[in-house]
């Protein structure tokens, strides 16, 4: 009776901390089939995580912060001394290792609405469903190589790879950090084979094939036993033939000369 | 005397009537390899570059068998009803040799049919698929063949990859050195093609949205025709064989048998 209590008390206490217990998901897998790629990890967007923290006067911008899970060792601070979020890139952080890096910035996503999952059967509506509800990280491959880029730069994650995500809900006109989910659980990147590996020995003959070459060798060896057969026995039934002829001829020529005699 | 003559008469009936059936089926076996030859679905494209194309070379030995099968049935007739034992050693000879290459076309095409596993087809996409830097001109050329095949597929058949588009996903390829991942996860004739030949919607394509990219295999479709290809050459054969083996041994008994 009295553990049922405290099992309550502890599951109310912690729907209050709800967005600290709350973790950045991967999308779902029913509708992203794949995912994570060889590059890329497909989450779910911060749906009414943040809720509570949120004042309706101000405007808010969510940040999203991704490290390698070697990192961290090193750091895991996405925010400074006075609770402003760092401003750290793929290129500072060598692609997560060293710490987290900032790879996305987009609006808090709408709670009260969110985007039906069913709508993508829709052509015309799949673009904004998706976009509305998952956020790819790893997207764009050639922020990194264009000077020209000021954004905040997504590149391409490295293979064979864990990785962990964060958000955080930061307060767009003083920049400071209102709320963070705690680090995702590790998702790690898919790894690839070589194709040289691939066995391409086809394994044990069909039946078909063992069918016919056997039962093809018997008949051309009865075939060529034939012709032998066919061909000995010609050449022997003419042999009979010219012997019997001999023997018919020699039997004449023997009854032959004995009138002759006679006739002298 | 006249139960002899009767013996005779029904027996060169009997050859006669055996080499009508080896000509038809002469004719049948040239027709019917002739279609195999001219690759109604276009793979051969495929088996060219995976070297092993001898069922090809099956059907047209059967092409040439199946003709040879047609005048020599002609030549028996004659020779049969004119009881003439040099037409019909003639007859017996070449007989003997046109078996032996119709033997030699089955036991190929039912042997080389047996190498045609999924794994060599994936094997051959994934090294030649849009490879950007080739030897020599052989390879250019079977390069090209395999690409242009692979897109024909893919796109006729709504299909991707020999088992999925996971196939892309699972193995390096020469595809992957020129294309990135976040932008090609598996090539674009993977993804559902509106009428003017671009995706539907890229992103759903890219994240393996059902309904936006194209889930099963080719296999089927690369294996089907050439398992029909095989059998085709193989058993038509066999049968033709098993047939004309009869017809074979009735000739030399009754050439035999023939009185100077």
């Amino acid at each position: 009776m009295c553990s049922c209590w405290v099992v309550l008390a502890f599951c109310c206490l912690g729907q209050l901390c709800a967005d600290q217990n709350l973790k950045p998901q991967i999308a779902a897998p029913q509708l992203a089939t794949n995912n994570p790629t060889l590059t890329t990890v497909a989450l779910e967007k911060p749906f009414c995580m943040f809720d509570s923290s949120l004042s309706p006067k101000k405007s808010y911008v969510i940040y999203l912060y991704a490290m390698k899970e070697s990192a961290s060792a090193i750091s895991s601070l996405v925010t400074d001394n006075s609770s402003k979020p760092l401003n750290s890139t793929f290129q500072q952080t060598s692609g997560g290792q060293l710490g987290p890096y900032k790879a996305a910035l987009f609006n808090v996503p709408n709670c009260a609405s969110p985007p039906k999952l069913a709508d993508v059967g829709d052509v015309n509506k799949v673009s904004d469903v998706l976009k509305q509800y998952l956020f790819r990280v790893g997207d764009d491959g050639t922020c990194l190589y264009d000077p020209n880029f000021l954004a905040v730069c997504n590149p391409p994650l490295a293979p064979d790879t864990t990785y962990r995500f964060k958000y955080v809900l930061v307060e767009s006109t003083e920049g400071i950090m209102k709320a963070q989910t705690l680090w995702s659980d590790p998702i790690k990147t898919r790894r690839v084979k070589l194709p040289l590996k691939i066995d391409t020995w086809p394994g044990r003959r069909s039946g078909g094939m063992i069918v016919i070459t056997s039962i093809q060798s018997v008949l051309v060896f009865l075939l060529l036993a034939g012709l032998l057969a066919s061909v000995s026995s010609a050449v022997m039934g003419s042999e009979d033939s010219s012997a019997e002829t001999r023997r018919m001829s020699q039997t004449i020529q023997q009854s032959d000369p004995r009138p002759q005699l006679s006739s002298e | 005397m006249a139960k002899s003559n009767n013996g005779v008469r029904i027996l060169q009936g009997l050859l006669v009537f055996g080499n009508v059936v080896i000509g038809m089926c002469g004719i049948a076996l040239t027709a019917e390899c002739i279609f195999f030859v001219s690759d109604p679905h276009g793979l051969y494209p495929l088996l060219e570059a995976t070297e092993n194309d001898d069922i090809y070379a099956a059907a047209w030995i059967g092409i040439f068998v199946g003709f040879a099968l047609f005048a020599l049935s002609i030549l028996g007739i004659i020779g049969v009803i004119k009881s003439s034992r040099t037409l019909l050693l003639v007859y017996i000879i070449l007989m003997l040799i046109t078996y032996a290459f119709e033997m030699a076309s089955c036991i190929t095409a039912a042997t080389h049919r047996d190498f045609l596993t999924p794994n060599l087809f994936l094997k051959q996409m994934l090294e030649r698929y849009e490879k950007s830097e080739t030897e020599n001109n052989n390879d250019k050329w079977m390069t090209e063949g395999v690409t242009k095949t692979w897109n024909k597929l893919m796109l006729q058949n709504q299909c991707c990859g020999v088992r999925g588009p996971s196939d892309w996903q699972e193995y390096t390829s020469a595809f992957r050195i020129t294309h990135n991942d976040a932008d090609f996860p598996w090539p674009r004739n993977c993804c559902v093609l509106d009428a003017q030949g671009s995706p539907v919607n890229l992103d759903g394509c890219k994240l393996g949205v059902p309904g936006y990219y194209n889930s099963n295999g080719c296999y089927d479709a690369i294996s089907g025709p050439m398992n029909t290809h095989a059998w085709g050459v193989a058993w038509f054969g066999f049968a033709i064989l098993c047939w004309t083996f009869c017809v074979l041994l009735g000739t030399m008994f009754y050439w035999s048998r023939i009185e100077y």
